[in-house]
């Protein structure tokens, strides 16, 4: 089968899915009006309340929703075969995906712009909103882990990348110099700063560039610290977490912003590059890289995953469903949607969209990659490197080298992980304020509250098995989607609206989500108690498994609540005026 | 010229599907900064009011004297600070402003 047949599955699902089911679901349960007056307009302060273009808000909806996840998630499932990997894709955008997302927007429309956080208040309990913030907590840590372990292990220790990511960090401070204390035009400073930008990506590939960087992380095979951890990870991840620590601290327009702005650039070239690269090449999906290699996701001499159900269902998390979703579309996009029939082109519009990029991301392994390469990577534990070398192939193509699109494709992958990094670590602060502010006033300080969510963070990288911390990253991830769902269906029971399109996809998160996370601690326990493991792997897998037992039993308090509140007859008490 | 621009229906598509294109662009990189700088100017607006006329929220903090001197300059910024001041804020709120 030619791999463009798969774009154009993956283009009858946006199609069937956009077209047909949304736009039915849109028309006659939600029943938008183009007249009534939004919580954009009607609180418009020019600040958290904007009115703003669809256009520009598909963009900002897209770019809010759009990291690693639809990139890394499908790269790791195609072990069970590229084929449930894709029919996950494409079906789980079709009927849960854009659900959570169109309809959370649409909540946030009709309920005054109030968040996920105060609907949980109002709509299932107290309770309910503490769970959801622990998963948010939860979410962050993991993300943490799992980004810095594919940056801090994988990526950076290539002795071609560091230089094209620290430069793209100096760039970045450069073009917010630019902008806001020169004043200079913001095209002649994109200009100048991607271009050099390339340019240090290109000079991290030359000879003795990569010899210094080699001889930093102490050689081809650089010693064992601890455990099992080299001197280059512990190395790399330290400067990670440095990097982290500056972008959570600094103003927001003298580092996140700035930076987040012209890496935007390396990486919206990379996909299109990539993308262009694959058209153009349209090749077969090669014979040798099975479709379907078994339930329990064993390809050739790798280790198996684990069951299919419920395991694919959360290590493609974004690109299908992911409850952050939730979260921008309800206190981002809701409050700046200027009609409320934009609702759907924006929420559900940005999900399909993303869709495209989990298949374009899938096609890297199985096709950019190929059936031998990507199990001799996936066996290293070069889960990233897939990506970087698919898309190295795809760039190709069109004429771009190899030598320079593998370190273009590790150094765009270090940049978007690197760019949630340091939000997130900025979220886990203020989230860690909040919680435990009056208990020990301490952690309100922003060097220690940040240097807190760091060492966490670290303790999570240096230990345990990636694949594993991907897992649970996305049981969370999906946990927070089911809750959203569980919102939205009690939202629209409130309303006296047909609710099943929301509730039998909560149900099915709900379930595959928890199955998932102990599936997951039962396969750390009994890893464990073969006693073989490093100190350090075994530390993380008991960490591993404390977390998703600890979150299964926050989600079945969740349920308990939910059942009690969906039996109970709702009424929703308008918010104080502001 | 191409001849689809010579046409007025394909120019006029052209000049649409090119704004779209741009509108999207703009959303995925220089909104963001724009907001983050519009919030960023709207919280030190909001302390000026703040200063100016807290004693409406029991904050006396300026004598009258100076607040009213004040008054023209704070007028167009009391109604954006009303709303965030009495506005219901809660923890998920950050998701947008830090992603």
């Amino acid at each position: 089968m030619n791999s463009i047949i798969v774009l154009i599955i993956s283009l009858i699902g946006i199609g069937l899915g956009y077209f047909v089911y949304a736009k039915s679901i849109d028309r006659t349960i939600i029943q938008p009006d183009g007249n009534k007056t939004t919580p954009a307009k009607m609180y418009m302060d020019g600040v958290d309340f904007t009115p703003a273009n669809r256009n520009v808000l598909f963009g900002y909806q897209f770019k809010s929703v759009a990291a690693l996840g639809p990139i890394v998630g499908p790269i790791v499932a195609v072990q069970w075969g590229w084929l449930p990997a894709l029919l996950w894709i494409v079906l789980g955008t079709m009927f849960i995906g854009w659900v959570q997302d169109y309809a959370s927007i649409m909540v946030g429309v009709r309920e005054e712009g109030q968040t996920f956080g105060a609907l949980s208040f109002r709509l299932i309990s107290r309770r309910a909103r503490t769970i959801l913030l622990i998963f948010i907590y939860a979410y962050l840590l993991l993300i943490m882990a799992a980004f810095g372990k594919i940056v801090g292990f994988d990526l950076m220790t290539n002795p071609a990348v560091p230089l094209g990511v620290l430069l793209v960090m100096v760039l970045g401070m450069v073009a917010g110099h630019m902008t806001y204390k020169l004043k200079m035009d913001i095209l002649v400073t994109t200009g100048i700063t991607v271009v050099l930008a390339f340019f240090g990506i290109w000079l991290g590939t030359v000879g003795p560039v990569k010899s210094l960087f080699l001889s930093i992380n102490g050689g081809p095979t650089s010693p064992v610290l601890f455990g099992s951890v080299t001197w280059a990870q512990f190395l790399w991840s330290i400067v990670v977490l440095v990097l982290c620590y500056l972008g959570a601290t600094l103003p927001i327009w003298r580092w996140a912003q700035p930076i987040n702005y012209v890496a935007f650039w390396i990486v919206f070239l990379g996909i299109l590059g990539g993308t262009i690269g694959m058209i153009v090449w349209h090749p077969a999906i090669p014979a040798d890289f099975p479709p379907f290699s078994g339930f329990e996701g064993k390809l050739g001499e790798l280790k198996a995953l684990g069951p299919l159900w419920p395991l694919l269902f959360v290590t493609i998390a974004c690109g299908a469903i992911s409850g952050w979703h939730s979260l921008v579309s309800s206190s981002g996009t809701a409050r700046q949607l200027e009609q409320e029939t934009d609702a759907l082109y924006v929420g559900g519009g940005a999900m399909f969209l993303e869709m495209f990029l989990a298949t374009l991301s899938l096609l890297c392994a199985v096709v950019g990659v190929g059936y031998e390469k990507y199990v001799a990577l996936v066996a290293k534990g070069a889960n990233a490197g897939v990506f970087a070398n698919g898309l190295a192939t795809f760039l190709s193509k069109i004429g771009i080298p190899v030598s320079f699109g593998l370190p273009y494709g590790a150094v765009f992958l270090t940049l978007m992980a690197l760019t949630i990094m340091y939000l997130v670590v900025r979220f886990m602060r203020v989230a860690s304020a909040e919680f435990l502010g009056d208990a020990v006033p301490v952690i309100r300080n922003t060097a220690v509250g940040t240097i807190v969510a760091l060492a966490l963070s670290a303790v999570m990288i240096w230990t345990g098995f990636w694949t594993y911390v991907w897992i649970l990253f996305g049981g969370s991830n999906q946990l927070m989607a089911s809750l959203a769902l569980l919102i939205i269906s009690l939202w629209l029971k409130s309303k006296e609206k047909n609710y099943l399109w929301a509730f039998v996809p909560f149900i099915f998160m709900f379930i595959t989500s928890i199955a998932a996370l102990l599936n997951t601690a039962w396969q750390v326990v009994a890893v464990n108690l073969k006693g073989t493991l490093p100190i350090d792997k075994l530390i993380g897998n008991w960490i591993a498994a404390g977390l998703a037992i600890f979150l299964s039993i926050a989600a079945l308090i969740l349920a308990y609540d939910a059942i009690k509140a969906l039996t109970r007859p709702l009424k929703l008490t308008k918010p104080a005026p502001a | 010229m191409p001849t689809l621009l010579r046409w007025p229906k394909g120019r006029k598509t052209f000049l649409k599907c090119w704004r779209t294109l741009k509108d999207i662009i703009y959303g995925m990189t220089t909104y963001e900064m724009v907001r983050d700088l519009k919030k960023e100017r709207a919280r030190r607006e909001h302390l000026f009011v703040l200063i100016t006329m807290g004693d409406w929220v029991g904050i006396p903090i300026l004598p009258p004297y100076y607040a009213l001197r004040l008054l023209p300059y704070v007028l167009p910024q009391i109604t954006g600070w009303r709303c965030c001041l009495l506005r219901e804020h809660d923890l998920t709120d950050l998701t947008d402003f830090e992603t």
